[in-house]
């Protein structure tokens, strides 16, 4: 279970572009639910004062979001892909202050 | 005389103390967001020609036509949000209903500029096109009540980048 290590190829298309399929496998997913930090929150709220950009929520999605794949790519890696085509992502509010971020995919063996 | 004076200040002062956050949120907010937008249009320039190109952006997937190498997946979020102040006047604005002008601005700053870091993303990662981008939107609130006044919107945008 070490993910730094798991290189796939991923791609949002039917296909890898250059490369050619020789077998599917499946669907693989991946998600990951997260709160907000308090700390971060009373920033974000301040911030709130002029608009704009909210850092620290744009930072926290985008951790979540590369775990929520890494966890799809891991359950890839178990199942003998090297491989992930045809790639989704979605958000939802599940509970009030906390969101989920989930990933899914087609894994596939690449020649 | 003074009578007067001191029943048009029992009305006023309220009335100004009311308004004064929101007046003050919506005056910084929109300076500030002004100039977001001014640096985000001198960053849009700067690559302007990635992002007018047909060739090289695009939302379909003509990968028959295309020579590849390798590609890879790319993709950005950011989260936005209007200020206290323009959240008030909206809420004035949507007694009558009609065009959320403020609420505009900012969605499509959000929008722009997650398409311009995209493409950042693609030029750091040696990609010369970028296509089947999908650009989604959430409201995100992890506000713990209900009634909190905070909302922010989050634009995700993904798309697969080629290398010829």
């Amino acid at each position: 279970m070490e993910p730094a290590t798991i290189s796939l190829h991923m791609s949002n298309v039917e296909t890898i572009p250059g490369k050619t399929i020789t077998a599917s496998l499946g669907l693989v997913t991946g998600s990951t639910v997260r709160s907000k930090n308090v700390f971060k929150d009373i920033g974000a709220g301040l911030k709130n004062l002029v608009g704009g950009e909210l850092k620290a929520y744009t930072q926290l999605l985008q951790e979540a979001r590369n775990e929520a794949l890494q966890r799809m790519m891991m359950q890839a890696h178990s199942m003998g892909a090297n491989g992930i085509v045809n790639i989704r992502f979605a958000t939802s509010n599940v509970a009030a202050g906390a969101s989920e971020l989930f990933s899914y995919g087609t894994a596939v063996v690449l020649e | 005389m003074s009578e007067v004076l001191i029943v048009a200040s029992y009305i006023l002062i309220p009335v100004l103390v009311t308004l004064f956050i929101p007046l003050t949120s919506w005056a910084l907010g929109r300076w500030y967001q002004g100039r977001l937008l001014r640096a985000l249009d001198g960053k849009e320039k700067q690559q302007g020609s990635l992002l007018m190109s047909g060739n090289h952006l695009s939302t379909s997937s003509p990968m028959t036509t295309m020579s590849a190498s390798s590609s890879t997946l790319l993709h950005v979020s950011i989260c936005v949000g209007p200020s206290w102040g323009q959240m008030f006047f909206m809420w004035l604005k949507s007694l009558f209903g009609g065009r959320l002008h403020s609420y505009d601005t900012v969605l499509d700053f959000g929008r722009r500029e997650v398409l311009m870091r995209l493409n950042q993303q693609a030029n750091e990662l040696g990609c010369a096109s970028i296509v089947n981008i999908r650009i989604e939107t959430s409201v995100i609130s992890f506000a713990k009540n209900e009634k909190s006044k905070q909302s922010s919107v989050e634009f995700l945008a993904f798309a697969t980048g080629i290398r010829q």
